[in-house]
């Protein structure tokens, strides 16, 4: 419980000021209405937005996203940048172990009441054909060379086996491959640990749903996107698997010395950083970037294998059954990006831990075909209630055009099992029509609707904010757990 | 075999786990050997050879040390494709260990929970009267 004095900026911002904790070098900043707030002092996540407030060059304040809970080092719905030039630092505790955990979300041209018939088969044939479960295997088996190839090419390096097409990775953060991945930066464990999980999903939080759109928020935003209500869609939730784990390991472990060695004060050795612009800050970037592509291309194999079992089902191409990728966004990543501070263009390092890039219409950085509408922001909510696909606004700009990731935890998985009986959860779920399909039957009570923040909440507060602009909602048909 | 030698704690999303031990070397033990018992549970015995892997670890202190050591564990798992079920701790000093860690097929246990790192946060090692205690947040 929390009891820190909040200073009310305006219904959707509060300050925990700098006086707060000696040491702290900027204001904290979070994004919440008066009602998520009392859930959020619940457990110690705004004291892990004071103490990210420490970090040498940290620049305008640490912030947190509605979707807030307590995690390690920095607290989950982290946005925070650095300035390399005034000796800003880069710490893997600000992106966590699963790097480049991130979401995509793609649509068909199929109808729910056209296809519901057939939901069950399709949810058994994508949990056939879509490895998932703890230390899952894939079948897109990879050698060690093509291993680093993926490191550095991400996305690309899938559609070049045939795993999609051009037009992914046009719709893909940093076209599916983020540029300076230096696979000499990445230990020995890490590809040992990532060879075999290239194209799984993994366990936990992370999904295949088929959902229906069932709110349309802005209507000439739905035409530009083709959306219409009933639509079926599909998002995929997973990230780097056990490569990622590992290079943060790694680098947590080596920046643990960087704290004495470059005389950093922080309150949390989960908050183990060096300078952007040090050997050891270099190195984890680069090993950074070798993760977030293999993040990228494994969503790719994801959706590949995800489109064939609908071409099963269906008994037509992928491209009849209209499934073009709207987007795909990472929620653990830092980036080195160009914002305006103080009226100057800086070059700063965003760090990103459970929260979405949210870029405004007209960034160079999107897409010819985004330009006008704005970056597509896809947040996954939990498997009884919806999901979200907002665009970036201008006003993400004090956020370092940044927004939510998720609903946000506000249970613990230990007390979600002891409250959720599995048996009653799967019978409410499928008497609203919805499947589940799970490898491991704990991962469902953990993951339950109630272990989560009403997603519509934290979206309506990342909508008033104008930090994004809601597009659709989506509800869950079809859910695979790992 | 249940370790009463652990209990879990709540964190929103994570999990906290408190071990306890009859001196460091027990604590390391209970500890190393808690993670796979919070994350597995022995089903099948689809592979019967055992495979002893040698660890060898510093760090510059003993909470170091304490974090290293389980990820060391947890990234040989998944590496050899291994879970972990004895342990035995040759050596340790609070910089320093020496440990054999004894696995067996992952292939013969059903894994519940994936468990991706031992982390820093809130990390508590106390000596008492009688024993030693850890406390350890896991990123699941």
């Amino acid at each position: 419980m929390s009891e820190i004095n909040l200073e009310k900026i305006d219904d959707y911002r509060w300050r925990i000021p700098k006086s707060y904790k000696p040491g702290m070098r900027v204001p904290g900043i979070i994004y919440a209405d008066e009602k998520l707030l009392k859930d959020i002092r619940q457990d110690k996540a705004m004291e892990q937005v004071a103490n990210v407030a420490f970090l040498p060059g940290i620049v305008k304040a640490s912030l947190a996203m509605p979707d807030i809970h307590w995690g390690y080092g920095p607290c989950i719905g982290a946005v925070f940048a650095t300035d390399p030039e005034e000796g800003g630092v880069i710490t893997p505790g600000g992106v966590g172990f699963d790097i480049n955990c991130g979401v995509r979300l793609l649509k068909t041209n199929l109808q729910y009441e056209d296809m519901k018939d057939k939901l069950k088969e399709l949810t058994y044939a994508l949990f056939s054909d879509v490895p998932s479960g703890v230390g899952s295997k894939g079948d897109i088996r990879v050698s060690a060379k093509e291993e680093k190839e993926i490191l550095v090419k991400g996305s690309q390096w899938a559609v070049e086996k045939g795993y999609g097409t051009q037009e992914d990775l046009d719709c893909t953060e940093e076209n599916g491959a983020i540029q300076g991945a230096d696979p000499q930066a990445v230990s020995e464990r890490a590809y040992e640990r990532g060879k075999a999980q290239s194209g799984t999903l993994g366990s936990g939080n992370h999904f295949l749903e088929v959902q229906v759109i069932d709110q349309l928020y802005d209507r000439d935003a739905c035409d530009e996107l083709n959306l219409n209500l009933g639509q079926v869609m599909v998002m995929i939730h997973s990230g780097s698997r056990g490569f990622g784990y590992q290079v943060c390991e790694d680098y947590t472990r080596n920046m643990v010395h960087c704290l004495a060695k470059y005389n950093i004060n922080v309150p949390d050795r989960q908050l183990a950083s060096a300078p952007v612009n040090s050997p050891e800050g270099k190195n984890y970037l680069g090993a950074m970037k070798c993760a977030a592509n293999y993040a990228w291309a494994n969503r790719q194999c994801l959706m590949h294998l995800t489109r064939m079992a609908f071409e099963r089902i269906f008994n037509r191409s992928w491209q009849k059954l209209g499934m073009f990728l709207i987007y795909d966004v990472a929620h653990n990543i830092a980036k080195i990006e160009k914002h305006m501070l103080d009226g100057k263009e800086k070059t700063l390092c965003v760090h990103r831990k459970g929260a979405t890039r949210a870029l405004p219409p007209g960034h160079p950085a999107l897409p010819q075909r985004y330009r006008k509408l704005g970056q597509p922001v896809i947040i996954p909510g939990d498997m009884g209630r919806n999901s979200y696909l907002l665009v970036g606004q201008e006003g993400a700009a004090e956020t370092f055009y940044s927004a939510c990731h998720g609903a946000g935890r506000l249970k613990s998985r230990t007390a979600s099992a002891r409250s959720v009986n599995l048996d009653s959860l799967l019978k409410e779920l499928e008497s609203r029509g919805i499947i589940v399909k799970a490898s491991g039957r704990s991962t469902i009570v953990e993951e339950a609707p109630q272990a989560y923040k009403d997603v519509n909440q934290v979206v309506d507060v990342v909508h008033n904010a104008g930090l994004a602009k809601r597009v659709c909602r989506m509800r869950p048909v079809g859910v695979i757990k790992g | 075999m249940k370790n009463k030698s652990y209990e879990i704690f709540e964190h929103t999303a994570d999990i906290g786990v408190r071990v306890k031990g009859k001196d460091l070397q027990d604590l390391f033990k209970n500890a190393g050997l808690a993670i796979f018992q919070i994350s597995s549970r022995k089903q099948f015995t689809r592979n019967k050879a055992h495979a002893d892997i040698p660890i060898k670890l510093s760090a510059n202190n003993l909470e170091e040390l304490f974090v290293n050591w389980l990820n060391e564990l947890l990234s040989l798992s998944s590496a050899k494709g291994l879970i972990f079920h004895n342990i035995k701790i040759n050596k340790l000093e609070d910089n320093a260990l020496e440990a054999l860690a004894i696995g067996s097929d992952i292939n013969n246990y059903k894994v519940n929970t994936e468990i991706k790192a031992a982390t820093f946060h809130e990390l508590k090692i106390t000596q008492n009267e009688a024993d030693w205690q850890a406390e350890v947040i896991l990123d699941v």
